[in-house]
């Protein structure tokens, strides 16, 4: 019986400083990555400001864009792992096809997610991303 | 270095934890399940095979976290994808680095409720693993 005490004393000590361990390299990796918690919600104000002045179906690419891509291209669409996605010069047509297809190694394809409704809010929201 | 080399790392590394969990499980409930034979070896053999199982997933779990958190660029939550398979993730990680500690040192030395306790905590675990691959592979393949 003691020894099962003293295994549950080291089963919840253990994770709680694997755990910190975790959170303090996700802390080194943001500030090496220049993500650092003024940056996001600096970054989230702007986006929320641009909702603001969105028409209607870039807002919804605009949702769309932030549960979908944001990871990979930022939460302002200047590029993170992805690119920056401001001032693109693809036709609309291209982008479609990009979004539905990926790139191989690179972007997954969200053929199967998206119906041509959704890319086209999701088109018109990067229309709206310029300097 | 380049990040195309982690998003590898990441992809072979997490696959471990998962199939080990699962096989650690499995093992430990054989043990429980099927009768012991008569030299008492069957039953401290499933266990044993589940302890080195368990022990293995937690140290590759490591090496699959360092990797995530290496692409993600240290983001812990994030959206989407990302969001559901952290979720997951970090209740099973967990858990996994919780079990492996409780069975480092009780080793055979756990009373038969302690065990069973064990093993439902670890089809938990187990469950949240599958769970943190599923959203892992639905942030591959669909963004």
């Amino acid at each position: 019986m003691q020894i099962e005490i003293k295994a549950t004393v080291t089963a919840l000590a253990a994770p709680a400083i694997m755990l910190a361990a975790t959170f303090s390299l996700a802390q080194v990796l943001q500030s090496t990555n220049g993500v650092d918690s003024r940056h996001a919600s600096e970054t989230k104000a702007s986006a929320t400001q641009a909702a603001v002045v969105l028409g209607e179906e870039a807002e919804s690419g605009h949702t769309l864009f932030e549960k979908n891509c944001a990871h990979c291209h930022g939460d302002d669409a200047r590029g993170d792992e992805g690119p920056d996605l401001h001032n693109l010069k693809l036709s609309d047509a291209r982008i479609a096809k990009r979004i539905r297809e990926g790139i191989k190694g690179e972007m997954p394809s969200f053929a199967k997610k998206f119906n041509d409704g959704n890319i086209q809010a999701l088109i018109a929201y990067l229309r709206t991303l310029k300097d | 270095m380049d990040n195309s080399i982690w998003v590898k790392m990441h992809g072979g590394t997490t696959h471990f934890p998962i199939a080990l969990v699962m096989a650690s499980v499995a093992f430990d409930l054989a043990g429980v399940i099927f009768p012991d034979n008569v030299d008492r070896s069957r039953r401290a053999g499933f266990r044993a095979a589940g302890y080195y199982t368990l022990l293995l997933a937690a140290l590759g779990s490591i090496g699959a976290v360092v990797s995530g958190l290496v692409i993600s660029r240290g983001q812990l939550w994030g959206r989407g994808n990302l969001a559901h398979h952290h979720t997951f993730l970090w209740p099973a990680f967990g858990l996994l680095v919780a079990l492996a500690s409780w069975r480092l040192v009780v080793g055979s030395r756990a009373s038969n409720v302690a065990f069973r306790i064990y093993l439902g905590v670890s089809i938990l675990s187990g469950g949240l693993m599958a769970a943190a691959g599923y959203w892992g592979g639905e942030l591959l393949l669909n963004g």
